[in-house]
């Protein structure tokens, strides 16, 4: 049987990460139909990220003691009546309409209300042969081990910054994958900035021991002040020169030194996904302590669109607990507005302090201006087009150093992936400015590559 | 089937045949092309724009477009791309 290509529900909810699963219940339980489109093949976001159906691998990847939300996420999003459209990609929006490619066919959600829980994803910074098969994200790697139990490679080195590379290190050792080096570009003293953000907040002080001590068992230290310099191999990586960094993450050539690789994750921290929210003309903000242009919402995660809300990283990187907690007020406070039902003030106090411990932890984090030294004239920065760093940096003098400008002038972000990759550090790059304000990319219709039957067949609203 | 990139304990999945570039292979079901290819050691899926240079994943979820393959006439995303049984993978060219 065919599936309808239309579809209605009283609210929508792009991404089934711990934001929309976490408001999808509350509006399930509260009796509204519900509709969740999603890009993964089963239900969790990246953080959460389950194993293919019927695979049940309790316990054969360590977690740490902030998984089990996810656990209770899960099993009642499974439970409930929640309707799930997964891997679909979608490609074009207004409010209330969201247009979208699922298993080859070309479908339209239409809903009174939106919720945007479009998550986030790693932010890139290139070196001289980042391009290589075998150097991949830090989230790629998560993926790998967490959503298909398939093991990176026999000897990893994990570089970058922030948070997210301590589940990195322990995914790779529930494989089996010998850590051969652990890389946090941020100093130690930085780092102790997070110190008064966390404090106040148990689960992040428990979650914190629980990688202590993952990483103390296996005999891995994380190293501060360092990072790649270069990754090298024939047709995928097999060396990586590495080295420290001085406080702007500039890196310090004397004291590089090279290490034998067979797997490469680069995390730089994370970029909201804002594109579909960009799309429906939803007011943003560049803050670069919460990864870049984000969504504004009020004090109940209402966008600048009516009826629309958004929750989680798509308003700022935070991680899970922040995105539970927005997840969750944005489903009492769309309850509020079709119902009128009050809207519980500790949910309003919870999404309010989760943000605030995030916010606190994340400005140790800030992306380091001086990484963007990596990168040497003929290292690709747009990997779409080829486009070469000193290809870039002579579009910024010849054309102007904004982010439209240095595009026309070299087709870097022109490529499929529109710029997800390479912009969030394209201006830095070519400008030499690691400090500047970025520009709001321009999005355009399809938000992402689909088939040009999608478009054309596209249901009429 | 050779299992060793595979985690023990996390495969209770039946095997399916694919190929790749001529290269016949075994998935397990609900592996993407992209993770199928991997653990069949196969790195290299595509070769870049202008200095044909060989790309692999890179995001793993849906983002970045590096991991274009051919299936069935149609240039998709490796990671994004659930294998079927008999399906015939090629390496992709120009995203």
């Amino acid at each position: 049987m065919s599936e309808p290509a239309i579809l209605d529900a009283d609210v929508g909810i792009v991404g089934a990460g711990p934001a929309g699963m976490a408001a999808a219940n509350v509006l399930a339980a509260a009796g509204l139909a519900v509709t969740v489109v999603d890009e993964g093949h089963r239900p969790g976001g990246q953080i959460f990220r389950q194993l293919p159906e019927g695979v049940d691998a309790h316990g054969a990847i360590a977690e740490p003691p902030s998984h089990r939300h996810g656990h209770t996420l899960l099993e009642e999003f499974a439970r409930g009546t929640v309707r799930t459209i997964a891997g679909a990609t979608v490609w074009d929006c207004k409010p209330g309409r969201v247009w979208f490619e699922h298993d080859g066919a070309s479908r339209l959600l239409r809903c009174r209300h939106l919720l945007l829980a479009t998550g986030a994803y790693d932010r890139c910074i290139p070196f001289p042969g980042w391009t290589l098969p075998g150097v991949l994200t830090a989230g790629a790697l998560q993926v790998m081990v967490r959503g298909f139990g398939v093991v990176p490679g026999k000897r990893a080195l994990v570089v970058g910054s922030g948070p997210l590379l301590l589940p990195t290190v322990t995914a790779l050792l529930s494989a089996g994958v010998q850590v051969v080096a652990a890389l946090e570009a941020s100093s130690r003293w930085r780092a102790l900035r997070a110190v008064p953000g966390v404090l106040g907040n148990l689960a992040r002080i428990r979650e914190a021991f629980w990688y202590g001590k993952q990483l103390l068992r296996a005999g891995v230290r994380l190293r501060w002040g360092w990072t790649v310099f270069r990754c090298e191999g024939d047709g995928r990586v097999q060396r990586a020169v590495i080295g420290q960094v001085d406080r702007d993450g500039r890196p310090r050539p004397e004291t590089a030194r090279t290490i034998e690789v067979d797997v490469v994750g680069a995390g730089f921290g994370l970029v909201p996904s804002i594109e579909i929210g960009q799309l429906l003309g939803c007011a943003s903000r560049f803050d670069p302590a919460r990864g870049g242009h984000r969504l504004i919402v009020d004090d109940r995660q209402r966008t600048s669109v009516p009826g629309g809300f958004a929750a989680g990283e798509v308003c700022g990187i935070g991680g899970a607990e922040v995105a539970i907690a927005e997840g969750t007020l944005a489903a009492h406070a769309l309850l509020h507005e079709v119902r009128g039902t009050p809207v519980p003030r500790a949910s309003v106090a919870r999404a309010l302090a989760e943000r605030a411990a995030a916010d606190a932890m994340l400005r140790a984090f800030a992306p380091l201006p001086g990484l963007h030294a990596l990168a040497e004239p003929d290292t690709v920065v747009c990997r779409c087009e080829d486009v070469k760093l000193a290809t870039a940096q002579a579009a910024a003098a010849c054309h102007g150093d904004s982010l439209r400008a240095i595009k026309v002038g070299c087709r870097a972000g022109m490529g499929p992936c529109q710029g997800r990759i390479c912009g969030p550090s394209l201006q830095a790059l070519a400008t030499g400015d690691g400090r500047r304000e970025c520009d709001l990319p321009v999005v355009q219709v399809p938000l992402k590559a689909v088939r040009t039957a999608t478009i054309v067949e596209a249901p009429a609203d | 089937m050779n299992d060793d990139n595979r985690i023990p304990g996390m495969q209770s999945r039946p095997a399916i045949a694919f190929t790749f570039a001529g290269r016949s292979l075994q998935a397990r079901v609900g592996d993407t092309v992209a993770m199928a290819l991997w653990a069949a050691d196969e790195v290299a899926l595509r070769q870049s724009s202008r200095d044909g240079a060989p790309r692999g994943v890179l995001c793993n979820m849906g983002i970045c477009y590096e991991c274009l393959v051919v299936v069935d006439g149609v240039t998709v995303r490796a990671c994004t791309t659930v294998v079927r049984a008999g399906m015939q993978v090629e390496r992709g060219g120009r995203p």
